[in-house]
């Protein structure tokens, strides 16, 4: 195990290893393309599906097992029945990660949605509000902390399976964990898994963050009264 | 449907099925598991856990069965790295094998390539207590394939051909021959042959031959016994410089278990097994989902050596 780690060091602190068309740089630039354009794509096309059900509260039943379903999908298998159609091209790829990023999204949405007090919409209505400006300015803005939590566990998953792109002999850090197997280079292995799983961790805490800022201060400080 | 959506239906719902099976449980054939004493006749045949091994596997009992011999088999054991241990430890008493690869897990340093040499070969590093018999007809090893059109194209027969096209052509193939010496670094060093580009794909699997039908790639890793090859009327480039070591399909056996009857049994059946019916075989397990036991006590029925 130490000899291991002392590789994986010694992967890291080889200098050839983070420039040029196979360095880490080019592959970093590429797993976020991958990742960012799906998560980007998933949440246009999630987000208004978590709103419409989570404001009208009809269709829920159908889309949250849509949703379960999607989940259930093996995304290999997804790149795969991709790949037949579309031929070797990044389609598969972008294709499961959407199909992965989307469910979970959807659902935090709703849930979100769902969370928000009827008081509150009623009395957003009783002001006088239309059913677009109360979803707008009153059940979205109190739901954004549940929608970003969605965001934020796509974003993990996705960024963690856009390893698969290495399957099918595109870039980004899968490169290294497939190539290490292939090539029965453990260190190559471990040293792709650290920087996916760094890339995962670093993405969530700047969506943390991001999600503390957009928190409405009311929301906030309510949460600081109740746990106090 | 069209065929090549057929074929994508197939293949999609085989890709679907390995992954929800990938869990690693070994299914054992149900005779197997009643491990009862083991009788002087009797011999229990390993295989590793890729269908061709257990038809071949089948092929070993139903030959030693027909001879009086109370063989039974022991599907799936998984890879090399266990089953020669488990053979070692007598768990199991034989294991159809192929030369090539059997070597180079013996011996990292191996450069035998030639049928004959590698079996030569193999003696010397054999684990105490184990033997080789006389290798089959039958092989499956690396090739390097082309499409009709392209081998039309460029007028490519063996793989001396390729140099001087090389860097027009993309190469598709597993992910570690970028590296390995049966793979780009061979290509290039005895044939010549640097391509426009590599592209990591599977092991003889459904991205390679897809990208092969479509024209992704025009130069494909496959494996000698994939039926596709023959249905699509691909063209296997030769190899006269013996680049690619030789996978006769070999018995691996126990010492104590390598009784006169049982050498004379397999080596009859050898004889027989060509990479030609090796890829029939495998063809009815792998795209006609039958029974790898009953697919191999057919053809031994049909070849004379069971009733």
């Amino acid at each position: 195990m130490g000899q291991l780690i002392a590789d994986v060091a010694r992967w890291f602190a080889d200098g050839t290893r983070w420039s040029g068309p196979e360095g880490i740089v080019q592959r970093l630039l590429e797993h976020l393309q991958y990742s960012l354009l799906s998560t980007v794509v998933a949440v246009l096309i999630a987000l208004p599906i978590g709103l419409l059900i989570g404001h009208t509260g009809k269709g829920a039943f159908l889309a949250i097992n849509l949703a379960s379903f999607g989940r259930a999908l093996p995304t290999v298998g997804v790149v795969i029945l991709v790949f037949l159609v579309s031929g070797l091209n990044l389609w598969p790829v972008y294709v499961a990660l959407v199909v992965l990023a989307i469910p979970v999204i959807v659902t935090n949405t709703y849930a979100g949605m769902a969370a928000v007090d009827h008081d509150v919409r009623d009395a957003a209505r009783g002001t006088g509000l239309n059913g677009w400006q109360v979803l707008f300015q009153v059940e979205l803005p109190l739901a954004v902390p549940l929608i970003l939590n969605g965001v934020r566990l796509a974003v993990v998953q996705v960024v963690a399976t856009a390893t698969i792109a290495a399957y099918i002999s595109f870039g980004g850090f899968g490169r290294y964990v497939f190539d290490g197997f292939a090539q029965n280079d453990l260190a190559q292995v471990f040293g792709g898994a650290v920087l996916i799983a760094v890339l995962a961790i670093t993405l969530d805490l700047a969506l943390s963050g991001l999600q503390r800022a957009l928190t409405p201060r009311g929301l906030a400080l309510q949460r600081r009264r109740s746990t106090r | 449907m069209k065929p090549h959506l057929v074929t994508a239906a197939i293949l999609t719902s085989l890709a679907l099925v390995m992954t929800a099976c990938s869990g690693g449980v070994t299914s054992l054939d149900p005779q197997s598991s009643q491990t009862g004493t083991a009788s002087e006749g009797a011999l229990t045949v390993g295989t590793a856990n890729f269908s061709e091994n257990v038809i071949l596997g089948h092929l070993y009992a139903g030959v030693l069965k027909a001879k009086g011999i109370d063989a039974t088999v022991k599907e799936n054991l998984g890879s090399r790295e266990i089953i020669v241990p488990a053979l070692q430890g007598g768990d199991i008493d034989a294991l159809p094998e192929y030369q090539g690869s059997l070597l180079q897990y013996l011996d990292k340093n191996a450069k035998q390539s030639a049928a004959e040499e590698v079996q030569a070969a193999l003696g010397p590093v054999l684990p105490k207590g184990l033997k080789v018999l006389p290798y089959a007809a039958a092989e499956n090893k690396d090739v390097y394939v082309v499409t009709k059109e392209t081998a039309a194209k460029y007028s490519l027969k063996t793989l001396d051909d390729l140099k001087a096209h090389s860097a027009e052509l993309v190469f598709g193939g597993p992910a570690e021959d970028k590296t390995r010496f049966v793979g780009l670094v061979g290509l290039k060093e005895v044939y010549g042959a640097e391509f426009k580009e590599f592209k990591a794909l599977d092991a003889g699997g459904p991205l390679t031959r897809g990208a092969l039908e479509g024209g992704d790639i025009q130069v494909a890793n496959l494996f000698s016994t994939d039926v596709t090859i023959v249905n699509n009327g691909w063209v296997v480039l030769e190899d006269p410089k013996k680049l690619v070591p030789a996978q006769h399909v070999v018995p691996l056996i126990n010492e104590s278990k390598a009784s006169a009857t049982v050498v004379a049994a397999l080596a009859v059946l050898n004889d027989k097994l060509t990479t030609d019916e090796l890829t029939k075989l495998d063809a009815k397990v792998d795209n006609d989902k039958e029974d790898p036991d009953a697919v191999a006590l057919e053809w031994l029925k049909e070849q004379g050596l069971a009733s």
